[in-house]
C-alpha cells in the first residue's frame, strides 16, 4: 500500500488548493501536510507525533513577534518553532488567500 | 481465587527449596519478585498510577550513568512483591532522546517482566503510535486505557472486547485518578505470568479452568526459574500480531528480508534481547544504537550495508525520509482499527469553547499573555513575601520573648544560646517561612499546566539566548531550587543546549536567594529596590546567554512541544510535592545553619574569623564596600546562599544589635544582596551541572559568574561612592 499517493496530491493541487509552507497560512486554517523536510532527527521527532504527509493538521495559533506557531495534530496541541514552520509543507484547500 | 492457589505456591517453595538446597534468599527473589515497568507518552498519567500502587515505599535514584531520574516503587499484592518502575514518558521507541533510550534499553533488559503501556482514552490515535511499537519487543504487555472519565465525558466509548481481540493483550479501563481499574492491572499481571499467555473472550471459561493451569504450569515456570534465571518473558508466549503490525508490501518485504537474514546469524547476542523483526525494523531506519549494538558482535556489516541499499530504494520511491515512511506505514495501521475501536455516541458538537479554551486564549495572547506571565511571578513573590513576612515576625517575637527569661553569662550557655538557637530560629523564622510557601506556589504552577504556555511566548526571545523556548519551564521552575531545575535540563535536545540552559537556570534567583533579597533590601529598602536587582539579575542572564551563544560551536535546535491542556491542580499532589521538597530543604538546610551558627559563634569569641576576612578584604571591603565580616558569610554561602543572610541574623544577635540594619548600610545591604544572587550557583547545583554537563564546564561557569558579580558589585559601590562625594 502506498503511503501517500502522490497523484492524488497533484491532483489537488489542480483544484484550486494551494501548496506552501505552513507558516505562510492564516490561523484556522485546515490543511494537509503534504511534505516534511525537516532534517532526520527532527523529521523523526514529528513523525512520532503523527505530522506525516497526509495528516489533516489545523494551525490554531501563532506567538507574537514571529515566534513559534501551535497546530493541532491528531486532536493534540502541538508547538513548532518558527524554524521548523517553513519546512512543513502543507495543501489548503479552503480559505487560503495568499 | 488467585489466594488460594497461593497456598499451594507456598508449599510448593519450601518443597523446592528443600529439593534444590539453595539458600532462602536466593529463591525468594526469584520466586515471585514481579518488575513491572509503565511505559506511555508524556501526560498520560503513569505517574498518577504509579503513586496509587506504590503510595509511599518509593525511590527516586537515577538511571546508571544516565542523568535521567528513575522513579521505583514497591508494594506486596496478592503475596507477591511487585516492583514497579515508572518510565519517563516517550512518544516513540527512537532515540531521539536519552528517555527514550534509556526506556528502550530497561524494556528490553532481562531485568523486567511485564509492561503496562499507559495510555490516554481521548487520544488513542497517538498513543497507540508508542504501543506499536511496544508490540514489536513481544514482551508480556497490558494496555491500560486511562482517563476513561474525561472519553466518556465526551460521550464516547471504547469496544474494550474488540481492541483485546485484535492486539491479544488485556487492555483494561483505568480512571487512574479515582483509583479505578488500577489494581485490576496487578491482577492481570499475575495472571499473565501464571497462564504464560493470553486468552481474551474467555472470561468465564477462564476462571474456571486456571486455577487448574497455573498449578502444574507455576511449577514447571518455577522450576524453569530457579534453574535457568532466565527471566519470565522468555518464556513467555507472545500472541501472533503479524496481521496487525504488517507495513505495507514494499516496507515488508525489506523486513521480513533483513529479518531472515539476522535469524540465520547462529552466534547473534543482540538477539536475545531484541527479537529479529524490531532489529531488522531499527536497522533500517538506521538506528544508530541498535547499529552499534549489531557492529560491535561483527559479522554483521554485510546486514548493515544491505539495510542501507533497501533504505536507499524505500526513500527513493516514496520520496520521504525513512522514518516519515515507518511512521505513516504505523499510523495507517492504527487508523485501520481505530473507527472500530472507539465508539462515538452521540455527534454533539465539542468544539464549543470551554473554559481552558478560554484561558488558553488569554494566556497565550500576544499582549495578555504577557501581562499574566508577568503578574504570575510577581504574584508568587508577593505571596510568599506576605506570608513568610507575617509568620516571620511571629516567630521573631517568640525569640525574643524566650531571650529575656534566659540568662548567657557563661560561654557555654552563649554558644548554645545563640549559635545553636539563634541559628534554630533565624533558620525556621527567616527562611523556612519563606521557601514554604514559594514552593507551595511553585507546584501549583507546574501541576496547572501553565508553563508550555510561557514557553510558546518566550520562545522567540530565548532563541536570542542560544536555546528554545523549553528553558524558560526549567529557569521558572529555578525560581523554586535551582538544583531540580538544572536536573530538569536534560529535557533539552543537544548537548549545546543544555550546557546553555543550565547556565542561565543556574543563575535565576533561587526560594533560598530570596530570602537574602527579601530579608534585607526587601525588609530594609522596599520593594522598588527588590525590582532593580531582579532587572539587573535579568540583564546579567541575557549577557551570560549571549556569551555563550557567541563562543560556542553550533546553532540552536527548534522547539517541538507538546501544549497540554490545562487542567485543575490536584490538591493531594500539590500538598505532597510541596511537603516533600520542603522536607528535603528542612533536613537539608537546618541542620547547616545550626552547625554553622555554633562554629561562627565560637570563631567569634576566640577571634578566628579575622584571617579569613583579612584575605578577602580586597574583595569584600575595597571592591565591595562592605564591611569585613561577610567574607566569611560569602564563602558559607556556597554551601546555601541563605546562609548569607541567615548568619548575619546570628551575628547581629550574638553581638547584641538585635538588628541587621545596624551591621549593613542601605547600600551595603543592596551590594550584598546583589553579589549574593549572581556571585556562585550554590555547591549542590555547581555538583547538578556538572552531572549535566561536565566539571570542566561546571567550573568555567561558576568562575564566570563570580567575576560578573564582582564587576557590577564594584561597578554600583564605586558608582555610589562618587555620587555621594559629587
Ligand atoms: N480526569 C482524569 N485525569 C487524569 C487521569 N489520570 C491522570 N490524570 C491527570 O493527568 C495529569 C498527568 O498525569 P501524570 O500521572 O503526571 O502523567 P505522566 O506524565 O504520564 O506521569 C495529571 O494532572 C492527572 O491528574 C484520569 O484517569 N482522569
Ligand atoms: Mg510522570
Amino acid at each position: 500500500m502506498d503511503i501517500i499517493d502522490k497523484k492524488s496530491i497533484m491532483n489537488n493541487n489542480n483544484n484550486n488548493s494551494l501548496t506552501k509552507c505552513l507558516g505562510e497560512c492564516e490561523i484556522g486554517d485546515e490543511l494537509e501536510v503534504i511534505k516534511v523536510d525537516a532534517g532526520g532527527s527532527a523529521t523523526q521527532r514529528l513523525a512520532s507525533l503523527g505530522i506525516v504527509p497526509g495528516v489533516k493538521i489545523i494551525k490554531s495559533r501563532s506567538a507574537p513577534f514571529n515566534g513559534p506557531i501551535e497546530i493541532i495534530v491528531k486532536g493534540t496541541k502541538i508547538v513548532l518553532g518558527r524554524g521548523l514552520v517553513s519546512k512543513i509543507i502543507v495543501s489548503c484547500n479552503n480559505s487560503c488567500n495568499l | 481465587m488467585i489466594k488460594n492457589f497461593l497456598i499451594s505456591e507456598k508449599e510448593f517453595i519450601s518443597i523446592m527449596k528443600s529439593c534444590l538446597n539453595k539458600n532462602n534468599k536466593k529463591i525468594t527473589t526469584v520466586e515471585n519478585r514481579i518488575n513491572i515497568a509503565l511505559a506511555g507518552n508524556p501526560n498520560v498519567g503513569k505517574s498518577v498510577i504509579f503513586n496509587q500502587l506504590t503510595g509511599l515505599s518509593q525511590t527516586i535514584g537515577n538511571w546508571p550513568g544516565k542523568t535521567v531520574e528513575r522513579m521505583e516503587g514497591h508494594l506486596k499484592f496478592l503475596g507477591h512483591y511487585i516492583n514497579i518502575v515508572d518510565l519517563p514518558g516517550i512518544y516513540s521507541l527512537s532515540t531521539y532522546s536519552l528517555e527514550e533510550i534509556v526506556s528502550r534499553e530497561y524494556i528490553a533488559s532481562d531485568e523486567l517482566d511485564i509492561i503496562i503501556n499507559v495510555v490516554d482514552a481521548t487520544n488513542l490515535e497517538r498513543n497507540l503510535f508508542l504501543t506499536f511499537q511496544l508490540l514489536e519487543l513481544k514482551i508480556p504487555i497490558i494496555i491500560a486505557v486511562n482517563q476513561m472519565d474525561i472519553l466518556r465525558k465526551r460521550n464516547k466509548e471504547i469496544n474494550f472486547e474488540y481492541f483485546e481481540s485484535i492486539f491479544k493483550v488485556p487492555v483494561i479501563p483505568v480512571v487512574a485518578v479515582h483509583g479505578i481499574g488500577v489494581h485490576q492491572l496487578l491482577e492481570e499481571a499475575i495472571e499473565l505470568i501464571y497462564q504464560q499467555e493470553f486468552h481474551p473472550h474467555q472470561k468465564e471459561h477462564k476462571l474456571k479452568s486456571r486455577t487448574h493451569h497455573h498449578q502444574s504450569f507455576k511449577m514447571k515456570q518455577v522450576y524453569e526459574q530457579l534453574k535457568s534465571q532466565s527471566s519470565f518473558k522468555k518464556i513467555f508466549n507472545f500472541p501472533d500480531l503479524s496481521s496487525l503490525l504488517s507495513f505495507g508490501k514494499e516496507v515488508e518485504e525489506k523486513i521480513e528480508l533483513l529479518t531472515t537474514s539476522l535469524e540465520n546469524k547462529t552466534e547473534n547476542m543482540v538477539k536475545n534481547q531484541y527479537p529479529s523483526r524490531f532489529l531488522a525494523l531499527k536497522i533500517i531506519e538506521n538506528d544508530k544504537e541498535i547499529k552499534n549494538l549489531i557492529l560491535e558482535e561483527g559479522h554483521y556489516s554485510e546486514i548493515i550495508k544491505i539495510s542501507g541499499e533497501y533504505r536507499k530504494e524505500l526513500e527513493d520511491y516514496h520520496g520521504e525520509d525513512i522514518s516519515t515512511i515507518i511512521s505513516s506505514e504505523i499510523y495507517l495501521n492504527i487508523n485501520k482499527i481505530l473507527d472500530e475501536i472507539l465508539i462515538i455516541k452521540s455527534k454533539k458538537d465539542t468544539k464549543k469553547e470551554t473554559l481552558t479554551d478560554m484561558f488558553d486564549h488569554i494566556t497565550t495572547h500576544s499582549i495578555w499573555g504577557y501581562v499574566i506571565l508577568a503578574l504570575i511571578l510577581i504574584g508568587i513573590y508577593l505571596f510568599t513575601f506576605i506570608i513568610g513576612d507575617f509568620v516571620g515576625g511571629k516567630i521573631d517575637e517568640l525569640y525574643v520573648n524566650l531571650s529575656i527569661n534566659i540568662n548567657t553569662d557563661s560561654i557555654i550557655a552563649k554558644i548554645l544560646w545563640e549559635g545553636a538557637l539563634g541559628g534554630f530560629f533565624s533558620a525556621v523564622g527567616s527562611v523556612l517561612v519563606y521557601v514554604i510557601p514559594f514552593f507551595l506556589m511553585i507546584e501549583i504552577l507546574q501541576d496547572s499546566g501553565y508553563l508550555p504556555r510561557a514557553a510558546f511566548l518566550l520562545d522567540k526571545f530565548m532563541h536570542v539566548l542560544g536555546v528554545h523556548g523549553k528553558t524558560i519551564i526549567t529557569m521558572i521552575l529555578g525560581f523554586g531550587c535551582n538544583v531540580p531545575a538544572c536536573a530538569g535540563c536534560r529535557i533539552m535536545e543537544t548537548e549545546r543546549e543544555k550546557k546553555i540552559s543550565v547556565a542561565l537556570t543556574s543563575l535565576v534567583p533561587c526560594a533560598a536567594t530570596m530570602v537574602v533579597v527579601m530579608g534585607l533590601v526587601g525588609e530594609y529598602l522596599g520593594l522598588g529596590y527588590v525590582g532593580i536587582l531582579f532587572i539587573i539579575n535579568f540583564l546579567v542572564i541575557i549577557l551570560v546567554g549571549r556569551i555563550l551563544n557567541k563562543t560556542m560551536p553550533g546553532e540552536c535546535t527548534e522547539l517541538i512541544m507538546e501544549m497540554h491542556e490545562y487542567r485543575k491542580p490536584n490538591t493531594k499532589v500539590i500538598m505532597k510535592q510541596t511537603w516533600k521538597r520542603s522536607r528535603e530543604f528542612i533536613l537539608k538546610s537546618l541542620p547547616i545553619i545550626i552547625i554553622i551558627g555554633i562554629s561562627l559563634e565560637v570563631m567569634y569569641i576566640f577571634s578566628l574569623l579575622d584571617p579569613v576576612n583579612f584575605i578577602l578584604s580586597p574583595i569584600t571591603v575595597f571592591c565591595l564596600g562592605l564591611p569585613a565580616v561577610t567574607g566569611v558569610f560569602l564563602i558559607y554561602g556556597i554551601l546555601r546562599k541563605e546562609l548569607t543572610f541567615a548568619l548575619l541574623e546570628v551575628l547581629a544577635i550574638s553581638i547584641g544589635v538585635g538588628s541587621v540594619s545596624f551591621l549593613l548600610s542601605p547600600i551595603q545591604m543592596f551590594v550584598f544582596s546583589l553579589v549574593t544572587m549572581l556571585y556562585i550557583p550554590c555547591f549542590t547545583t555547581i555538583i547538578m551541572i556538572a552531572k549535566q554537563t561536565n566539571w570542566k564546564y561546571a567550573l568555567q561557569i561558576s568562575l564566570l559568574e563570580i567575576t560578573i558579580a564582582i564587576i557590577i558589585g564594584t561597578l554600583i559601590n564605586w558608582g555610589y561612592v562618587l555620587i555621594i562625594s559629587v
